[in-house]
């Protein structure tokens, strides 16, 4: 039981590394968030992404998606019990990493989004299953 | 039950926050100041959550504030992390790390202490 609440609600759609292959390239005039969520523990918290308050996808345990922008400064949210914020600048034709990393709280896990290196970045979202933009 | 809601109440997981000053930039202009990190950094600024600076990163000055130049890599990304995480900059001032500039915030981060770099 406690390892279902622990583990479950996974993505699943396809894995990521077949799924990247069919991603269209970036507008030239635009820059790309990849967000994706490398690990299983507290899989039931899956918090909305919002990016400057908009809803662009959920948190969900090994999911993966992207989201692309218009050069500019962005926050990007999830809220648990608490809201976690990561603030960052893009200019055109940045492609940028987001790990949705988790840690424990009071009642419920919190989920922090994390700026993490291009080449970190785009080796452990590998891992995951394309889960879809929202939205 | 009371001490309960009042544990609970109040924002109490966003009890760290990154310091922030005000400060002014000013853009560089011309080529830019370049320096490579010889080794690798820790640069506490009093979270506990430390900003670590990756040896072998190049580094180019694109401004300046009242408080040092202000050098951006390409190689690595750099954030500040308390309660939120800040995309930032760093600042350095006569051969040493001082703080960071915050991107979004425009604000200055001071080091909780000089931290002496070999380029």
């Amino acid at each position: 039981m406690l390892i279902v609440a622990l583990l479950g609600g996974c993505a699943s759609g396809p894995s990521f590394s077949t799924y990247s292959g069919s991603i269209p390239p970036l507008d030239s005039q635009k820059a790309r968030i990849y967000f994706y969520r490398s690990t299983l523990l507290g899989g039931a918290i899956q918090p909305a992404v919002r990016v400057n308050g908009t809803e662009v996808g959920d948190a969900k345990p090994h999911g993966a998606f992207y989201y692309d922008v218009a050069p500019g400064e962005y926050k990007v949210e999830t809220s648990t019990e608490v809201t976690r914020r990561l603030t960052l600048k893009l200019e055109k034709g940045d492609i940028r990493y987001v790990r949705l990393n988790v840690s424990m709280g009071f009642m419920v896990a919190h989920i922090y989004p994390e700026l993490v290196d291009a080449d970190v970045g785009s080796k452990e979202i590998l891992d995951c299953k394309y889960s879809g933009m929202n939205k | 039950m009371c001490a309960f809601g009042f544990i609970v109440s109040g924002c109490m997981f966003d009890v760290v926050s990154v310091t922030q000053k005000p400060t002014a930039f000013s853009a560089a202009s011309g080529t830019p100041e370049t320096f490579v990190l010889r080794e690798s950094h820790s640069i506490s600024i009093g979270t506990g959550f430390p900003t670590r600076l990756k040896a072998g990163t190049k580094w180019a000055m694109i401004g300046s504030i009242p408080e040092g130049s202000v050098f951006r890599s390409k190689d690595q990304v750099l954030t500040v992390e308390a309660s939120n995480i800040h995309e930032a900059d760093l600042v350095v001032d006569k051969g040493a790390v001082v703080g960071f500039f915050l991107v979004v915030e425009k604000t200055f981060c001071p080091a909780k202490q000089r931290e002496p770099i070999e380029q």
